[in-house]
């Protein structure tokens, strides 16, 4: 049963991934991912509450492998392919309509969006470190393509840019899975075993830790080059920009998280033999990527970029959570990896219907969404509040617990940077969105009916109801499963 | 696992060195033949040092590897990006070069001294092979990294990246004698894949932009 639902999370996505070449058009193509992503979500809930019911599950020599932190992620993963998928359906409809994208382009688009999500859903199933970075690797080429699909001058330099940098990155943390492998050689096992995280994760304390220090950090370079972190974080803002709004949307909240995922693995394993240097290691990251990223929302003119740079700064926060540790950073991470994979969704698919609209992505170019299309408006400037971490919403919550981690640790000037750059980033984006909001809206601003809008309407007001929720009650069972996860990494 | 003979070792090391020599002539050259000549001199080298292993550890998978180190990076890939790039885009000269070849070079021996520095045995207890192919291969990790950054044409750092992960595979090979098969082969995917989208990419640049040089590309900033 446990072995089912592992297949059915990531084979739904894979299975739409061969609809679009059975003959069918972008209406059955959209279908097709909305119900891959749907369907891998309800089975990620099912496994998610076996999981923390029966324990850990692990098949053939670890190659497959799911605790609660997997079973956590791949219900965020698979929560953000839902999202994105129903996106999907409408971003497809409205391209077929005008013409935008070729018969071609809306296959590719179909296949390797759901290629993609599989991916990244497998990648967090394997307990093999050298298996997960094959399909992570795998994910950024697969996602790569998705960058590329719309074959502006700009989209494929932002794919190239992308892919060479993600995949030079990535190879960095070959290097360093390579040295975690070989940190355990006094371990007598297998060598396959040597490579799975469990039977690493068990003999953490006997590692080598001269290996395993530098591991880490290659580690931290090469996944953090996935994940956004500063100063590895050039190609995000070019990839999301230039992406289709929904494949934006599975860039920074799913792909980031997957990056995260890999990152927190290898902390775990470092923590018995090196102490607290993991969480340095992911502190000065966090940190540096917090500051760029809220230095770069300053008077950012293209509010997709606005965006990715707003995922840089709340992936720093992440790392940040991690880094402090304990019970109160760790959870605050973990919930703010959820809160902000919703709410980010929200963001660039409401992006999208904006790019829609106006046939623009600068921010200068939209003003009086709010009069021109109530619903949009109204996602965008809540979707703003939410990821900028106001209350009542989710990530409020999440942002306070790492705020408050941060105040409770050895250097509580920290917590006082911390609230300072938190403060920045609110106010730059805040300006930007509000304007774009609000606003008189001009002459001749385009005021063409979204089509589709109830079915793109969907993923936006689903997304925010949940992050309202999360921001008032954290359900048993989430809090069950954050908590099992927190125990999985020690 | 037994610890090599000795005249394996000898032989590893000097496959160790000439890769390490054909990432530095990568580096000293200016022409995209070239590029393209020293990279498969560089993986026909690499399959070589896979076999001296295997035939050492009598490992049927690394054996395996060798055969597909040589078919796929000794000559598919070489061949199909002269055919599908080179050729294709009539490139020669490589002009987009932001720094002096000599400069590179220079630069490159002081990373080759750091992997030295970062390998050294302290780092690396109980070694299994006793070689000093390990800070070889990280010097050509570092070497292929920064032929990506000096050079700024795409096909360029295409190659200076699958440098990189011939410096990996190296590094494999020699530190941990090899990851388990599957991952292997997984990896060897992974590259085909990516060279082939890498591949589109470029042509796909070369035909919008009528250049394929990413210091071109440079209408995304901020």
């Amino acid at each position: 049963m446990t072995l089912t639902l592992t297949v059915l999370t990531w084979a739904l996505p894979l299975s739409s991934a061969i609809v679009p070449w059975t003959g069918v058009r972008a209406r059955g193509i959209g279908i097709a991912v909305a119900a891959g992503g749907t369907g891998s979500l309800a089975a990620a809930i099912v496994l998610s509450v076996r999981i923390v019911a029966g324990g850990p599950f692990k098949l053939l020599d670890g190659f497959v492998y799911l605790d609660s932190l997997s079973a956590f992620f791949v219900v965020t993963v698979a929560l953000v392919a839902a999202l994105a998928g129903v996106g999907s359906y409408s971003y497809l409809r409205a391209a077929e309509d005008r013409g935008e994208l070729s018969t071609l382009q809306v296959r590719l688009y179909g296949t390797f969006f759901s290629l993609f999500a599989a991916l990244m859903l497998a990648a967090l199933q394997t307990g093999n470190l050298g298996l997960l970075w094959v399909l992570i690797e795998a994910s950024t080429l697969a996602s790569a393509v998705l960058v590329a699909l719309e074959a502006r001058a700009t989209s494929l330099e932002a794919a190239w840019k992308y892919i060479i940098i993600s995949s030079f990155g990535v190879t960095i943390a070959l290097v360093g899975t390579l040295f975690v492998y070989y940190s355990a050689i006094l371990i007598h096992v297998s060598p396959d075993q040597r490579l799975t995280w469990p039977t690493l994760f068990a003999h953490a304390s006997v590692l080598q830790s001269q290996s395993l220090r530098l591991a880490f950090l290659l580690v931290v370079v090469g996944y953090g080059t996935k994940v956004g972190l500063a100063p590895m974080h050039t190609w995000l803002p070019d990839a999301h920009s230039e992406a289709p709004s929904p494949a934006s949307a599975m860039l920074s909240a799913a792909l980031l998280n997957t990056g995260m995922y890999a990152i927190v693995r290898f902390e775990a394993l470092t923590t018995p033999e090196l102490g607290r240097y993991a969480n340095d290691v992911l502190l000065i990251f966090g940190f540096a990527s917090l500051l760029i990223g809220a230095l770069f929302m300053i008077g950012c003119e293209n509010f997709k970029r606005l965006f990715a740079y707003s995922s840089i700064e709340q992936m720093g926060l992440i790392a940040i959570g991690f880094g402090f540790g304990g019970v109160v950073g760790t959870y605050g991470a973990l919930l703010l990896v959820l809160n902000h994979a919703i709410g980010k969704s929200v963001l660039f698919l409401t992006g999208g219907e904006v790019v829609h609209r106006y046939q623009t992505r600068n921010v200068g170019e939209v003003r009086g969404l709010l009069t021109l299309s109530p619903v949009t408006g109204l996602a965008l400037l809540l979707g703003s509040l939410a990821i900028l971490g106001s209350p009542p919403f989710g990530l409020f919550l999440s942002e306070f617990t790492i705020v408050r981690a941060s105040f409770a640790g050895r250097a509580s000037w920290l917590g006082f940077v911390l609230l300072a750059l938190l403060v920045v980033a609110f106010m730059a984006f805040a300006r930007t969105t509000t304007g774009m909001v609000f606003g008189a809206r001009r002459d001749g601003a385009p005021s063409a009916a979204a089509s589709y809008q109830r079915v793109s309407a969907l993923p936006l007001v689903v997304g925010l109801a949940l992050l309202l929720l999360l921001g008032i009650w954290i359900p048993t069972g989430l809090n069950e499963l954050i908590m099992h996860s927190m125990r999985a990494i020690g | 696992m037994t610890p090599p003979t000795s005249a394996d070792t000898i032989l590893l090391n000097l496959a160790s060195v000439l890769i390490l020599l054909c990432a530095f002539a990568c580096l000293g050259s200016k022409l995209f033949d070239r590029y393209l000549g020293y990279y498969a001199l560089q993986s026909v080298l690499l399959s070589a040092a896979a076999a001296i292993v295997a035939a050492d550890l009598r490992d049927a998978a690394l054996w395996a590897l060798a055969v597909l180190t040589l078919l796929i990076k000794g000559v598919g890939i070489p061949i199909a990006t002269r055919r599908y790039l080179v050729t294709r885009l009539s490139l020669k000269r490589d002009a987009a070069i932001t720094l002096g070849l000599s400069t590179s070079l220079i630069i490159g021996a002081g990373l080759t001294a750091l992997a030295y520095f970062a390998m050294r045995p302290a780092t690396l207890p109980g070694k299994l092979l006793d070689t000093a192919a390990v800070p070889l291969a990280m010097a050509v990790v570092l070497l292929g990294g920064l032929c990506m950054v000096v050079r700024r044409h795409t096909i360029a750092q295409l190659l200076g990246w699958l440098i990189v992960e011939n410096g990996v595979f190296l590094g494999a090979i020699t530190l941990v004698a090899t990851f388990p098969f599957i991952v292997e082969a997984g990896i060897f995917l992974d590259l085909v894949a990516g060279v082939l989208i890498m591949v589109a990419l470029v042509s796909g640049l070369a035909q919008r932009l009528a250049t394929a040089s990413a210091s071109d590309l440079r209408s995304l900033r901020g």
